[in-house]
């Protein structure tokens, strides 16, 4: 399957987490529209018929025995990607809020080499769906704290819609932050002198289910996300840029 | 310390080695993880025997009483153990990330390579090929 399609090398990594209601859809519209792309899900142990949906499907997909939230579940696509080949690497939520109709604009940088990660980015535009104000202010604190540890200035430092290059997709599968990994990918990939870039993207309000996160989650979540990133910086050393 | 709050640690410490003995003997502890334990017991003996020790650290940072130096000692260890065990558990969270991905993968190569044979043979038994497919993954790596 795989091997027959690869020729630009693209490979759309689709973690999905209790994503019964969407994964379908989602999965049907890559397979029918954007045949130019291979695609793997990679299934977080789910509770619910995730599993059976993919299988069903007879989609391409890979099923971790146990739940290792999305930065191992992302990390797991990054394997897949290393392991067989590709040079593009995509991330795509599996909850129908990222329309891979921008996948072409955030390759983009990376097939001109001027990129080597791109970020799409819901706030440069200021289009589509802008969630919610707490949300933002949140997003904004640590687009702040990252632009002050590390001199760059990320606008969209949560979005989950991302491409990176064989460099990075090598980088990722060695070592990818494991909980709530968005922000904290960013600012390694700038300390370690990586090209990051943002695009501009139109995100949707998810199709069904519950987003994963919940009011108390988001405190601890920027808690530990600001800690992490303080780390990341730490342990980086050196000038600003990681040069 | 009076001698009747050494001869009962005493006999706590040896009942302790003997326990860790016991279950280091069974393989129910890791020589690797056993080590710190192993040495506060050896301390937790030399202050028994040389109470001298406690004394003179008790004296040096005025402590109302040697056996109060010795709580806060012990907690040190404590402490120290916990932190180590809690790289530990890290070091293990992380291996087990690794080898879930790698038998997610694998999976997905086992799946992949079976439906192939079923195209090519059409033969479908699947569950007789596994142990054969499963082989060959392995020399494929």
């Amino acid at each position: 399957m795989g091997e027959t399609k690869a020729r630009n090398h693209v490979l759309i990594m689709i973690p999905a987490y209790n994503e019964e209601q969407n994964i379908e859809a989602v999965v049907w519209n890559l397979e029918k529209n954007y045949p130019q792309y291979d695609y793997v899900v990679i299934n977080d142990c789910s509770t619910d018929n995730t599993l059976q949906i993919l299988d069903r499907n007879h989609f391409n997909y890979v099923s971790l025995p146990h739940n290792l939230g999305i930065g191992g579940a992302v990390q797991t696509g990054y394997i897949y990607a290393r392991e067989k080949n590709y040079d593009i690497a995509v991330q795509l939520d599996g909850d129908g809020q990222h329309d891979p109709a921008y996948i072409k604009d955030i390759i983009k940088p990376i097939e001109n080499n001027e990129a080597d990660y791109v970020i799409g980015s819901r706030f440069i535009n200021r289009e589509g769906f802008q969630s919610s104000t707490t949300r933002r202010m949140g997003i904004n604190i640590l687009s702040g704290w990252i632009r002050l540890l590390c001199g760059k200035k990320v606008y969209d430092v949560t979005s989950g819609f991302r491409a990176v290059n064989r460099n990075c997709i090598l980088r990722f599968a060695s070592e990818y932050p494991q909980d709530y990994p968005e922000p904290k990918a960013i600012i390694d990939a700038v300390l370690h002198g990586v090209r990051l870039t943002e695009v501009p993207v139109k995100m949707r309000e998810r199709l069904g289910g519950e987003s994963s996160i919940t009011l108390w989650k988001s405190v601890y979540y920027m808690i530990k996300v600001i800690l992490d990133i303080l780390l990341s910086r730490i342990s980086a050393g050196g000038s600003r840029n990681g040069r | 310390m009076a001698v009747e709050i050494r001869i009962f640690l005493l006999a706590a410490v040896i009942l302790y080695f003997m326990e860790i003995i016991h279950l280091l003997k069974k393989k129910r502890l890791n020589l690797k993880y056993s080590l710190l334990w192993l040495a506060v017991g050896v301390l937790m003996i030399l202050f028994i025997i040389f109470p001298e020790i406690i004394s003179a650290f008790s004296n040096l940072l005025h402590f109302q009483s040697s056996m109060n130096a010795l709580y806060i000692l012990l907690i040190g260890f404590l402490v120290i153990i916990c932190v180590a065990l809690t790289s530990i558990v890290s070091n293990q969270n992380r291996h087990i990330k690794r080898l879930t991905q790698n038998a997610a993968l694998l999976e997905e190569r086992i799946r992949r390579i079976e439906r192939l044979e079923c195209i090519h043979m059409s033969d479908c038994n699947t569950d007789a090929q596994f142990g054969e497919n499963l082989d060959e993954t392995f020399k494929n790596e």
